[in-house]
């Protein structure tokens, strides 16, 4: 007994040793973005600041325009959620709910670009952006984000729609509830689950994107997002490290709230992709 | 209350309705389902399928993608991908970290999976949080963070490490080519670890929980019970986390873009990165002019060999899968 015991204890002792030391890099950040040039220094590998500054912040916030970054990637981040979500629900419903001439071709396209290797084809959707007018705005990183995002969610939400039991459908139906409000009034609400999953998803995976939003401001920093202004910033002055470290945090902190206090649907969306 | 009306509303329903109300009543269900799906649609061919048909018209021209292609030069952007080293090389390097991340991370997930399986270990759920939470930071952050750490205090490393006795000399850890590739991949292992964790605790909540109470009742030890029960019944999701596994190492681009830009000279160049320097200029060594028609070649060529070699993965990996499984396979 008390053996099972030390051996749980020790086990405990490991995985939150580890898990701790896991994390360093992010709590040396953190630490680093309190402290003052002179700290950093001599401090070295000890995140821990000896005493706190929060000047950093407000000069990453202010003169390195991190606020600006910062709202560029809560409009993008937002923008990209909304339209893959109207899009895949609206999508996934007709896909698993009704039946109509093309259906199978639609199907068959969804799943052919499934299994199609992405990222290789940003300069004909540079080129299309350029040519509709759209590649100075916040509009074509939106787009081009969420239209990468679409076939994973359809794919979802068609699942989703096909658990849902057919009487509730056919109950609104004969209540008088036309295509809309059947849509809109019954299976909407009942998708909860699996709009927060598809949502949180496209969340994290706008908000931390680098690729799409560094080709698509590449001349225009005042598009950049904070990933982007992080990295011209490293480039441009790197040496205000300091600063650079609470440009870290700003990044990473919404982002890692928004996951630790949603994270159940996104590990539960995650596990049944591969167990689907 | 729905399901009250149901009930009630089944009645009336009974009655066939003339069929020409009902031939309008499809046809409103077609038009709106066409309606729905449209917006997707057109996001979908727009924005993926056309431009995999219009990259490969880019291949035949030289462009430097101002204006519209005009300069027509046949095959030579793909003779000149073809013979270009730095491309192979590159290639070689996205090999290299897909052969040293995938196995290493599966390895470390599949283990620390069956620590936090066990049902009576509590805050479970906490742990796989903290591993997990590198996931969720932008490769970009983690990138700059790395940097910050490597440049500033890489000599207090070099010390520790030297003391230590696991080497003897100092090292410029991204600045050396023989170790900058090796930093990548150790950044890149700890960045997405936490999917293939988080996709083998998924897998191990799966296998019914009477098979490992009847191995413990037939007296099967630990280890037996790893090898006869655990191991089979992971192989149908074992393969899927593979193949994600691998596609995903294969698609690296911010963190070597971001740490190295694909130096120096070139030693930790990915294909993505050799494809953007191409298509964008270069930020490398050499400075390279935009060369839209060279880079829509490269990404063609690698595509095709991404393509097949998913195809021959899949197929390699499901047989294996079939002939040596026991337990449920798809």
């Amino acid at each position: 007994m008390t053996r099972r015991r030390m051996v749980t204890a020790m086990t405990h002792v490991a995985l939150l040793v580890s898990g701790l030391a896991w994390l360093y890099p992010l709590f040396w950040a953190l630490g680093s973005s309190l402290k003052s040039d002179d700290d950093f220094f001599t401090d070295g590998l000890n995140p821990m600041p000896s005493h706190f500054l929060w000047a950093n912040y407000l000069n990453a916030w202010q003169e390195a325009s991190f606020s600006r970054y910062f709202m560029n990637t809560i409009l993008i981040t937002l923008g990209t959620v909304v339209i893959t979500l109207v899009v895949t629900s609206c999508a996934g419903y007709v896909l698993a709910r009704t039946r109509f001439p093309g259906r199978g071709f639609c199907l068959g396209l969804v799943s052919a670009t499934l299994f199609l290797p992405h990222g290789y084809t940003i300069i004909p959707v540079f080129d299309l952006m350029q040519r509709l007018h759209l590649l100075n705005s916040l509009w074509s990183v939106i787009i081009v984000q969420a239209s990468g995002g679409v076939v994973f969610g359809t794919f979802l939400f068609m699942g989703y729609f096909m658990a849902v039991d057919r009487e509730l459908e056919d109950a609104a139906q004969v209540d008088g509830a036309n295509f809309h409000q059947t849509f809109a009034r019954i299976m909407l609400p009942l998708s909860g689950p699996m709009l927060a999953t598809v949502g949180l998803f496209t969340a994290i995976t706008a908000w931390n994107s680098f690729f799409i939003p560094l080709v698509f401001t590449l001349g225009r920093p005042e598009l950049r997002t904070l990933a982007i202004g992080m990295y011209a910033f490293i480039g441009e002055n790197s040496t205000e490290w300091t600063l650079l470290c609470a440009g870290t945090v700003i990044t990473l902190a919404p982002i890692i709230l928004l996951f630790v206090l949603l994270q159940r649907f996104f590990v539960n969306g995650l596990a049944g992709a591969v167990k689907q | 209350m729905v399901m009250t009306a149901t009930v009630r509303e089944d009645v009336t329903r009974a009655e066939p309705p003339r069929s020409a109300e009902r031939r309008r009543a499809r046809r409103r269900t077609y038009l709106w389902s066409y309606v729905y799906l449209a917006p997707m649609m057109v996001l979908l061919l727009v924005f993926v399928v056309y431009p995999i048909v219009a990259s490969l018209g880019y291949t035949f021209y030289k462009w430097d993608g101002i204006g519209d292609p005009s300069d027509f030069v046949g095959l030579d952007n793909f003779r000149q991908i073809v013979h270009d080293s730095i491309f192979w090389r590159s290639l070689g390097h996205t090999f290299v970290y897909a052969a040293f991340v995938v196995p290493v991370q599966l390895v470390l997930a599949l283990a620390l999976a069956l620590v936090l399986n066990n049902k009576k270990l509590r805050f479970a759920s906490f742990y796989r949080t903290l591993f997990f939470l590198p996931v969720v930071t932008s490769a970009a952050v983690i990138g700059v963070v790395i940097q910050l750490l490597v440049s500033n205090f890489g000599d207090s490393i070099n010390d520790l490490l030297m003391k230590l006795h696991l080497i003897d000399r100092h090292i410029d850890w991204l600045g050396d080519p023989h170790f900058a590739l090796g930093i990548i991949i150790l950044v890149g292992i700890w960045h997405t670890f936490g999917y293939n964790l988080v996709y083998f605790l998924a897998g191990l909540q799966t296998i019914p929980e009477e098979l490992y109470e009847a191995a413990r009742l037939d007296g099967a030890g630990r280890f037996a019970t790893f090898r006869y029960i655990t191991i089979p019944m992971l192989r149908a999701v074992g393969v899927v986390i593979v193949i994600l596994a691998v596609i995903g190492t294969f698609q690296i681009f911010d963190l070597v873009q971001v740490l190295t830009s694909g130096g120096p000279f070139f030693a930790t160049e990915v294909v993505n990165t050799y494809i953007y320097h191409l298509a964008f200029g270069g930020s490398n060594a050499n400075a390279v002019q935009p060369d839209i028609g060279l880079a829509s070649a490269a990404s063609f060529v690698y595509g095709v060999l991404l393509i097949a070699f998913s195809v021959v993965q899949v197929v390699v990996l499901r047989s294996l899968a079939k002939r040596r499984g026991t337990g449920g396979i798809a």
